[in-house]
């Protein structure tokens, strides 16, 4: 057997020893435990780590103390802890636990507070924007609307930006402006956990396509504590564009080239990065229904966009483009240039970094193009964005995740999963040494 | 190769055979396995000393900011908790600006006093060699700095 073959093994089947279930239970209710942590103590209110939103969880209120860093970090480094050891233990947990577990989690976060973010904030503003203030949210920011209610609670640094995300999100986003801020909030919150539950649906069924254990592959995404804390506690609309790149996938799976082609696109028109598995879906099945369904889709999404935004709605390389120049402290371009001795990243760092990409990209595609999983080229694509942007947010690292999980390259997930690690290891510095 | 027969793959297969597509990879791909395993692992490699660097660092500056915060309240007098601190990113020093209220009120509402802090920490606290003050709702711009005080006062610092 040739080694690459080696990584492309489905997981073996063993008898879990018979204290592997009691472990697997424990771990599940560390997660559980710390789930509720950080909701019951964000639901108190505003603190560093919780955005100020209006009061939706506050029949929580008194339930926890205000949530601040160290009892944050703690609670998600014992979540991860659980993860570890409910991975570990996959084998020893049944459908049914998984998706108890799963289903709980979900509810526990979307009855709580909105966690970490004031992305979903934007959201609302952006659709506010549009249909209560005749505004388009592809050439003004929010503060174009200082006397809606939702604009408080835009975080600092966006106020004055656009949107960067599709036009096609952007007009899912715009039904719920008219539900008030409280409305829109639960909307959005809505929209995260189907999207959540679709992709989970959605990445079961392809594990079980390619004979993998479908439950290891539920717990990998669903009980991730990222996916849990940072995505579905920020309803960040990046799980309804995980779902479309699922559902791409799925469609693939079933040689339904033309509609996995047109989904991708789709998923393209919610946020730009999905548009990464094109150029391997395509390389892989070679399909004249794929160019078509494609095409179709584009010139459909850009008409609708055209027609509802005009040029500036058709216009996404530009709000990448500005976006691609922001610099967060948690990317891994900001560490490196750290330990180089440099205080931050400059102009050429960008210009390399999108080099460095380039290369990685046009080698996926020739190892797609001489036969390498496809599924597997496209998350090491979507992990190689994250790791070269230098604004990197937890939710980006997540976009793998669902591709990982059922890809033939077992080195996918180890990669995945060892850099939202250290995603994590970067937040504990507040934990060795908090300013009082 | 492909078992697909349209007259696109048709056109494919007259390809050199290093150049053709390929359903599934070929067995015997090992080394390009291994070279690719050992670059995941250089950068995994990098990207972890990357990370522990930063957080060695941050819990170093965490620490400095800490001692900077008492050695403010200590000089003022004021056990205020809403007090900013700036740090000289640009040079690499460790020289850092801590600005809070001269009387009690919202931040930055007030009168402020800046002390310009310096050195190692010991026993909890940093020098502290010069500073100036800045008008109420005022940000720490060297055109609202005024009363240069110590060391700042022979660079100055101040702009009146």
């Amino acid at each position: 057997m040739n080694v690459a073959a080696q990584s492309e093994l489905p997981l073996a089947r063993t008898r879990p020893a018979q204290w592997a279930p009691a472990l697997a239970a424990a771990c599940a209710l560390l997660i559980l435990a710390a789930t509720a942590e950080v909701v019951f103590d964000g639901a108190v209110g505003h603190s560093i780590l919780i955005p100020k939103s209006p009061e939706i969880a506050g029949w929580l209120n008194g339930i926890g103390e205000r949530l601040g860093y160290r009892v944050f970090l703690i609670a998600v480094l014992a979540f991860s802890a659980g993860y570890a050891g409910l991975i570990a233990l996959g084998r020893s947990v049944s459908k049914r636990w998984a998706i108890t577990l799963i289903a709980v989690l979900h509810v526990l976060v979307f009855i709580g507070p909105i966690l970490l973010s004031t992305d979903v904030f934007s959201y609302i503003a952006y659709a506010r924007m549009g249909v209560e203030h005749g505004l388009n949210p592809y050439t003004h920011g929010p503060i174009a609307i200082t006397q809606d209610p939702i604009y408080h609670y835009v975080g600092h640094d966006w106020k004055k930006v656009e949107t960067a995300y599709g036009p096609l999100y952007t007009l899912i986003s715009y039904p719920f402006g008219l539900l008030g801020v409280n409305g829109a909030i639960w909307g959005m919150k809505v929209v995260a956990m189907l999207s959540s539950a679709g992709t989970l649906a959605l990445t079961w069924r392809c594990a079980r396509a390619r004979e993998l254990n479908p439950v290891t592959a539920l717990l990998l995404v669903g009980a991730n504590p990222l996916y849990v804390i940072y995505a579905l506690g920020g309803a960040h609309n990046d799980l309804l564009m995980m779902l479309l790149m699922m559902v791409a996938v799925t469609l693939t799976f079933a040689r339904r080239d033309a509609s996995a082609a047109a989904t991708v696109v789709a998923g393209a028109l919610v946020k730009a990065t999905v548009a990464a598995l094109l150029p391997f879906m395509i390389l892989a099945r070679r399909s004249r229904k794929q160019m078509l369904g494609a095409l179709g889709a584009l010139v459909l999404g850009a008409a609708i966009a055209y027609v509802v935004f005009g040029v500036d709605g058709v216009n996404i390389v530009a709000a990448l483009n500005r976006d691609a120049a922001f610099v967060s402290s948690d990317s891994f371009a900001t560490e490196i240039a750290h330990l180089v001795g440099k205080p931050g990243v400059f102009p050429i760092d960008h210009d390399l970094l999108k080099a460095a990409l380039v290369v990685i990209v046009l080698h996926l595609m020739w190892r797609t193009w001489r036969g390498y999983d496809w599924v597997a080229a496209s998350g090491w694509a979507l992990l190689a964005i994250s790791v070269t942007s230098t604004w990197l947010l937890a939710w980006y690292i997540l976009w793998p995740l669902p591709l990982a999980v059922i890809s033939r390259d077992r080195r996918l997930l180890v990669a995945t999963l060892t850099l939202q690690g250290l995603f994590i290891a970067h937040q504990l510095t507040p934990l060795f040494a908090p300013v009082s | 190769m492909s078992t697909r027969e349209t007259p696109f793959e048709r056109r494919l297969a007259r390809l050199p055979a290093r150049l053709r597509p390929r359903d599934a990879q070929q067995p015997g791909s090992g080394r390009q396995w291994r070279i690719e395993t050992l670059v995941l692992i250089l950068v995994g490699l990098l990207l972890t000393i990357a990370t522990v660097n930063d957080v060695v660092l941050g819990t170093h500056v965490n620490h400095r900011l800490s001692a900077d915060l008492r050695t403010w309240r200590a000089y003022t007098g004021h056990d205020f908790k809403n007090v900013s601190t700036e740090q000289d990113i640009y040079h690499h020093t460790t020289i850092d600006f801590v600005c809070g209220n001269t009387v009690p009120g919202p931040p930055k509402e007030r009168v402020q006093i800046c002390l310009e802090l310096t050195g190692p920490v010991v026993n909890g606290r940093r020098a502290a060699h010069g500073g100036w003050y800045l008008p109420a709702k005022r940000e720490d711009l060297r055109r609202y700095r005024y009363g240069c005080f110590g060391t700042t006062k022979a660079k100055g610092q101040c702009a009146r």
